[in-house]
């Protein structure tokens, strides 16, 4: 990585599982706070201005949503990583709607979880499977996008047939660049999907999208 | 037709033989004396007998309607109205149940009708003045128990009926009392009755209030209590099971976490999806099938379900093959972790089971192994679907199922 270490803002309610990121993270991040609830988050993260904030979806005060909508546009510059042992797609939808860079879940190994955290600070997305199983359930609620040119973006309610394509093979447990070399893409190309798929989760606001946050409460 | 003779009550098939001897061979026991809720005329009470006599219901009314006719029969149908029980909606009933309502209401009319011959006849026996309110008030009562003896006062008819009731009986009393010319004096009474009531009502308010509300108290109180024990009998079976079980295999970190993620599963299931947990879609099928494969093998697994689709044949046979697929994966991988994703569209439902483990040459797969091709391809393609795996030595293995969806 970069010669300055990354510094990293834990929020979760159980201090268990906060020395248990911790421990994982190692010396390859600076952990620069902790924090248990949103009010204590939200002061948190303003003293210390970090680079990646690990934000539990389920907190005490309202919630990582809450943390997010009230600091996002205050610090353009934070990233945020939403982790969770959660499987409530409209609570992973939520919060990565309101500005999380990625999800994943708390059982992740400490090399992913590091992989994660890297990744986020560089300003990539990162998808779980299981976050990318979410997105295309959300978008697939709808017809299928018969799109031909497969670069061509189609609007925001819609999958391009390339992202719908990327999103199934990281739902499948792919790495970029697995994706990359299964697609004849390049990594980049795969990220910059990936962004895009998040762009679109988090502007759109085709009826489907809530209508299905709404229905369907799990995965 | 007979209820099944419950154990312990040997001596009926004795009682039975001495009291009636012309019902024939030995019988089981005899049905007890209910008013059962179909196939009455009245109130059930021939029917009931008739039951508990074994013999055909018309015969007892026929004799009900002699023994009427001098007298006796009107009191003897009164008194065991008024005592018979009625019998449990679930009850057995022998099948003659049909259209009993009309033949009630035309049983109360034919009943009605000799009232009124009755009384015209009482008119030479009697003063007539005081029969009809008479006559009137009893036929009230009569609508009045009626309509209460069975628990049909929900309906919108049995509330009329109630009001009818409620207002013959009335009208009879009043006129009762305005012929014998104590109108005034039973008005009288009956104010300052009222005004003592109303008075102690509102004495007693507060009582009555404090009452209903700890009645409604006492009522949320109960069902959170059930709540709660429900919840514990839950963990108590689940949680607490698993919980110990972890500290007896404290020293296996395979199986604590084999432990662990089992009962993560099961509780979230409870949780947030118990209409999935029931099953009969997809996406609750391949969430059994992987929760089996975890508990069998030192495996984790990813389960991905984008759609569902309710279960079927055609359905099953694939969740049976991709359980096969992932065992296989569990067993020849050689790597803990297998990733399944299912895409339900509407032309398919895919299936990609893929581990990152040995992976091998499926060209060169001896023809005496049979996992693959047999339960896995052939299972497919007998329900009209398709399997294919890509794999090679070193690059992991990715089995894709796909199962075309019948358009009905």
């Amino acid at each position: 990585m970069t010669t300055p270490l990354t510094k990293v803002f834990l929020v979760d309610d159980h201090a268990m599982v906060r020395s248990g990121v911790r421990a994982e993270l190692g010396d390859v991040v600076e952990v620069v706070g902790e924090a248990a609830d949103v009010a204590e988050a939200v002061a948190g993260v303003r003293a210390t201005r970090p680079d990646v904030v690990l934000l539990d979806v389920h907190l005490p005060g309202g919630g990582g949503r809450a943390v997010l909508e009230s600091l996002r546009a205050e610090l353009p510059d934070v990233r945020w990583l939403a982790l969770s042992v959660s499987d409530a797609a409209e609570d992973v939808i939520a919060v990565i709607r309101a500005g999380a860079r990625g999800y994943v879940t708390k059982t992740i190994s400490g090399p992913d979880l590091r992989d994660a955290v890297a990744r986020v600070a560089e300003g990539d997305v990162v998808f779980s499977p299981r976050l990318a199983g979410f997105v295309l359930d959300a978008f697939s609620a709808g017809p299928p996008a018969p799109t031909p040119e497969p670069d061509v973006d189609p609007g925001l309610d819609l999958l391009s047939a390339r992202e719908r394509e990327v999103m199934q093979l990281l739902a499948r447990g792919y790495t970029y660049r697995e994706i990359g070399g299964r697609l004849f893409i390049s990594v980049k190309t795969v990220e910059s999907h990936a962004s895009n798929v998040l762009r679109k989760l988090q502007l759109s606001n085709r009826n489907e999208l809530t209508r299905w946050a709404a229905t369907n409460r799990l995965l | 037709m007979y209820p099944v003779r419950s154990p312990g009550h040997d001596g009926a098939v004795t009682g039975t033989t001495t009291l009636r001897t012309a019902e024939g061979p030995v019988r089981p026991e005899r049905p007890p004396l209910l008013r059962p809720r179909g196939g009455r005329v009245l109130g059930g009470v021939a029917a009931g007998t008739a039951d508990h006599l074994r013999l055909d219901p018309v015969l007892v009314r026929i004799g009900f309607v002699l023994l009427a006719v001098a007298g006796v029969g009107v009191v003897a149908y009164a008194l065991l109205w008024f005592t018979m029980k009625v019998a449990p909606a679930d009850a057995p009933r022998p099948a003659r149940a049909g259209g009993a309502s009309r033949r009630q209401v035309a049983g109360l009319v034919v009943l009605g009708v000799a009232a009124l011959v009755l009384s015209s006849r009482l008119d030479t026996w009697a003063r007539g003045d005081v029969v009809v309110p008479l006559v009137l008030a009893g036929a009230g009562l009569a609508v009045i128990w009626y309509q209460l003896d069975t628990d049909r006062v929900d309906a919108r008819s049995a509330r009329w009926g109630l009001v009818v009731g409620v207002l013959l009986a009335g009208g009879g009393v009043v006129l009762l009392l305005a012929t014998t010319g104590q109108l005034a004096n039973a008005r009288n009474g009956f104010v300052a009755t009222l005004v003592v009531l109303v008075g102690i009502g509102l004495a007693t308010a507060p009582l009555w209030r404090r009452l209903l509300d700890s009645r409604a108290q006492e009522r949320s109180a109960r069902i959170r209590s059930e709540e709660r024990a429900a919840v514990a009998a839950h963990l108590h079976d689940s949680v607490l099971q698993t919980l110990a079980l972890v500290q007896k295999h404290a020293g296996d970190p395979a199986q604590v976490t084999r432990l662990a993620r089992g009962q993560e599963r099961e509780l979230r299931s409870w949780l947030y999806a118990p209409s999935e947990a029931a099953g009969g879609t997809w996406a609750g099928m391949v969430r059994r099938l992987v929760a089996e494969v975890e508990a069998d093998h030192e495996v984790t697994v990813d389960p991905v379900v984008v759609g569902d689709v309710p279960a079927d044949e055609a359905v099953d046979a694939l969740a049976r093959a991709t359980r096969e697929a992932v065992v296989n994966a569990a067993k020849h991988s050689g790597t803990p972790g297998v990733a399944l994703y299912s895409e339900v569209t509407p032309a398919a439902v895919t299936v990609f089971v893929r581990d990152r483990g040995a992976g091998f040459d499926p060209a060169a797969v001896p023809a005496d192994r049979r996992g693959l091709r047999d339960s896995v391809v052939g299972r497919l393609q007998r329900v009209g679907g398709t399997a294919v795996v890509h794999s090679a030595p070193g690059e992991g293995t990715e089995v894709e199922l796909t199962l075309p969806r019948r358009t009905s």
